[in-house]
């Protein structure tokens, strides 16, 4: 097999895990490489924005209804022959959206042979692990590296060092901490003394930009949408950091008490 | 608490399947599973033999991820038309409670006109005791039993639960099942006591149905005792109170009644009823200490490890269990012989006679033969 980056992006509900996972692959498209997102939230809002707005089949809704299924009823060509597939799940507050995490990426391997040509997969996972299911694609050895993607205020920053300390459990390496911008004060600053101090380093900071949500509103990238915007530049960035990157530790996490100075 | 419980190792009876046998108690006609296909397959098989339905709603990956409501209401439905039951009861399943399925919406979106017993259940709990529970609890809500019964029934399941952790197969980390002594060489030791003039008490202390076997048991002691001359050697004591439990089991305790009688054996003392085995200790005790202290020998059969030791000192004791894992306890508490009837309760279920029991039927041939002699 080729050399292969399959990585996954963690972080806090909301902190724009999505966002930046689409714009990275777009970014990496753009660069030339092959590229696979695979969104693993029930929400299935991972690939949207690289589909011009389009939603497309998941895979547990074609498993729902005991249909064979073949690689391409479930992945789908999205901006720069991204390819785009969806995990899909239960209605909220129905069945098992971590088991249906583990069927749908089981089927994947079995159905989709082209993974196998991808330089780099995203898997888009949901914000709070709640359940095996969520870190399935980890679990199974199919994610190499890992991501965490936070803003410098209390609450993501905790979210991100509960993640560490899950990743070190199931002794998965970090391979860095993504700040994406929410304009609070000393951001970069902080966020850069939380990746040293549990043993890893900031590889970007993504600012926040009105620029993203309208985009997404429309149904693209900033990179498809806004190619010569500011930010669009800070994806490629990002993207080829990601591309390069060689680094990853084990993380360590922080005492609470160290995370609240952290953040005064 | 939880944590300092002992943790076992071998494979232990499962609430589920204790929730199905108890439904069968309370004479459901269909027994509905809510899981997968395979959940409590041999169970669900015999409890045929016994005159229920047991079907499945066949969760499969779909029905772990999406739920499975549909399944149970529209299964709800298909049931009741192809069977016409009085009384439906259905079971939760690991499967279906670890991700969260109701029994109720399912049961009220199938708005049939017969009452449905929904009991929450799954396998993980350390008592299987806690499947009849939950069974009872859900009896008693629909009013099936009443709450005198189920108080009844709660004492006497934390009883069989505390029976088990003292000497049964809940009292140690790991248990080697074994098949005990030796059928033969044991019904030999029983005759020569006879023989010998000694004085014997049969016990049987029988859960439920199992009493069809063991009370075989008793039989064979009495016809050999009457084939020595020895008839008013033995006495017996039964566990055969039919005013006592749920229908059914009472149903049991008639029928043996009725058995024994026409074999023309005298039960001199009944210790209870047929779902009291966890409690018949102390009346043993007490009419052995007031009437039988200078017997011989007992032949305990059914729950032996109920009997408290106490009672028994100086006797020879013979028991009979069923369960494999059994013997090693029993042996530890002082038994001198310990015999097992392997796969006796499968041939107990859809019974109203008493059947012939392996240990029983040993002894009539080792009797005949050295009577021969
Ligand atoms: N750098 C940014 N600037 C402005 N808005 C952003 C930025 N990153 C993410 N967002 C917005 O934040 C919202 C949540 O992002 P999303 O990617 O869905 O989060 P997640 O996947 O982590 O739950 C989206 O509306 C997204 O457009
Ligand atoms: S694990 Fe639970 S649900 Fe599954 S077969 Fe066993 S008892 Fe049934
Ligand atoms: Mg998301």
């Amino acid at each position: 097999m080729k050399d292969q980056k399959r990585i996954a992006i963690y972080g806090k509900g909301g902190i724009g895990k999505s966002s930046t996972a689409s714009n990275v692959a777009a970014a990496c498209a753009d660069e030339g490489y092959k590229v696979m997102i695979i969104g693993c939230d029930p929400k299935s809002d991972s690939s949207i924005t690289l589909l011009g707005g389009r939603r497309i089949p998941t895979i547990l809704d074609l498993l729902k209804q005991h249909l064979d299924v073949n690689e391409k009823d479930i992945v789908f060509e999205g901006y720069g022959g991204v390819k785009c597939v969806e995990v899909g799940g239960p209605e909220p507050g129905i069945g098992c959206a971590g088991r249906g995490i583990i069927v749908a990426i089981q089927k994947l391997q079995k159905v989709c042979p082209s993974m196998k040509d991808m330089d780099l997969i995203i898997y888009d996972v949901p914000g709070d692990i709640v359940c095996g299911g969520f870190v399935a694609p980890i679990r199974k050895g199919l994610v190499t590296e890992a991501y965490i993607l936070t803003s410098g205020e209390y609450m993501p920053l905790y979210a991100a060092n509960n993640i560490c300390k899950g990743l070190a459990k199931i002794d998965t390496p970090l391979s860095g901490i993504i700040c994406n911008s929410r304009s609070v004060t000393r951001e970069e600053e902080i966020v850069r003394r939380f990746s040293e101090e549990i043993g890893s380093r900031l590889i970007a900071f993504i600012p926040k930009e009105q620029i993203v949500q309208d985009c997404e509103r429309d149904g693209f990238s900033v990179l498809e949408k806004a190619p010569r915007s500011d930010i669009a530049q800070v994806y490629r960035k990002l993207a080829k950091a990601i591309m390069f990157n060689d680094q990853s530790v084990l993380p360590g996490s922080l005492e609470d008490e160290r995370l609240r100075e952290l953040t005064k | 608490m939880m944590g300092k419980e002992l943790s076992i190792m071998h494979p232990r009876p499962s609430s589920i399947v204790a929730a199905l046998y108890t439904l069968r108690d309370l004479n459901v006609d269909v027994a509905i599973l809510h899981g997968p296909p395979g959940c409590s397959f041999k169970h669900a098989r015999l409890l045929e033999e016994d005159g229920i339905r047991v079907v499945t709603t066949a969760l499969d990956e779909n029905g772990f991820v999406f739920g499975g409501r549909q399944e149970l209401s529209s299964l709800l439905e298909k049931v009741n038309e192809m069977f016409k039951p009085k009384l439906i009861g259905v079971v939760g399943t690991c499967a279906s409670m670890i991700i969260g399925e109701e029994l109720h919406e399912p049961v009220l979106d199938a708005n049939l006109d017969v009452p449905v017993l929904e009991v929450e259940v799954h396998a993980g709990y350390p008592d299987n005791t806690k499947g009849v529970l939950l069974t009872l609890e859900s009896a008693c809500e629909l009013g099936v039993i009443d709450r005198e019964e189920l108080e009844r029934q709660k004492v006497l399941l934390r009883e069989a639960t505390l029976v088990e952790k003292r000497h049964g197969a809940a009292s140690r980390q790991y248990l080697e099942p074994s098949r005990g002594d030796v059928k033969y060489k044991v019904a030999e030791r029983v005759v020569r006591l006879l023989q010998e003039g000694r004085k014997g008490i049969t016990i049987m202390n029988a859960k439920k149905e199992t009493g069809y076997m063991f009370a075989d048991i008793s039989a064979a002691v009495n016809e050999v005792a009457l084939a020595l001359g020895r008839k008013d050697h033995v006495v017996n004591m039964a566990n055969i109170d039919d005013s006592l439990g749920l229908p059914r089991v009472r149903h049991h305790a008639k029928c043996i009644t009725a058995d024994l009688r026409e074999r023309g054996i005298t039960v001199h003392e009944i210790i209870g009823g047929m779902d009291e085995y966890p409690v018949t200790g102390a009346r043993v005790s007490e009419l052995i200490k007031q009437k039988y202290s200078d017997y011989d020998f007992a032949i305990i059969t059914g729950v032996p490890h109920a009997i408290p030791m106490e009672a028994l000192e100086g006797m020879e004791i013979i028991s009979v269990t069923n369960g494999p894992r059994q013997v090693l306890p029993l042996k530890e508490m002082g038994h001198h012989h310990v015999i097992v009837e392997i796969d006796l309760h499968p041939k107990t279920l859809g019974v109203n006679h008493i059947v012939e029991s392996e240990f029983g039927a040993t002894l009539r041939e080792v009797a005949k033969d050295m009577l021969g002699r």
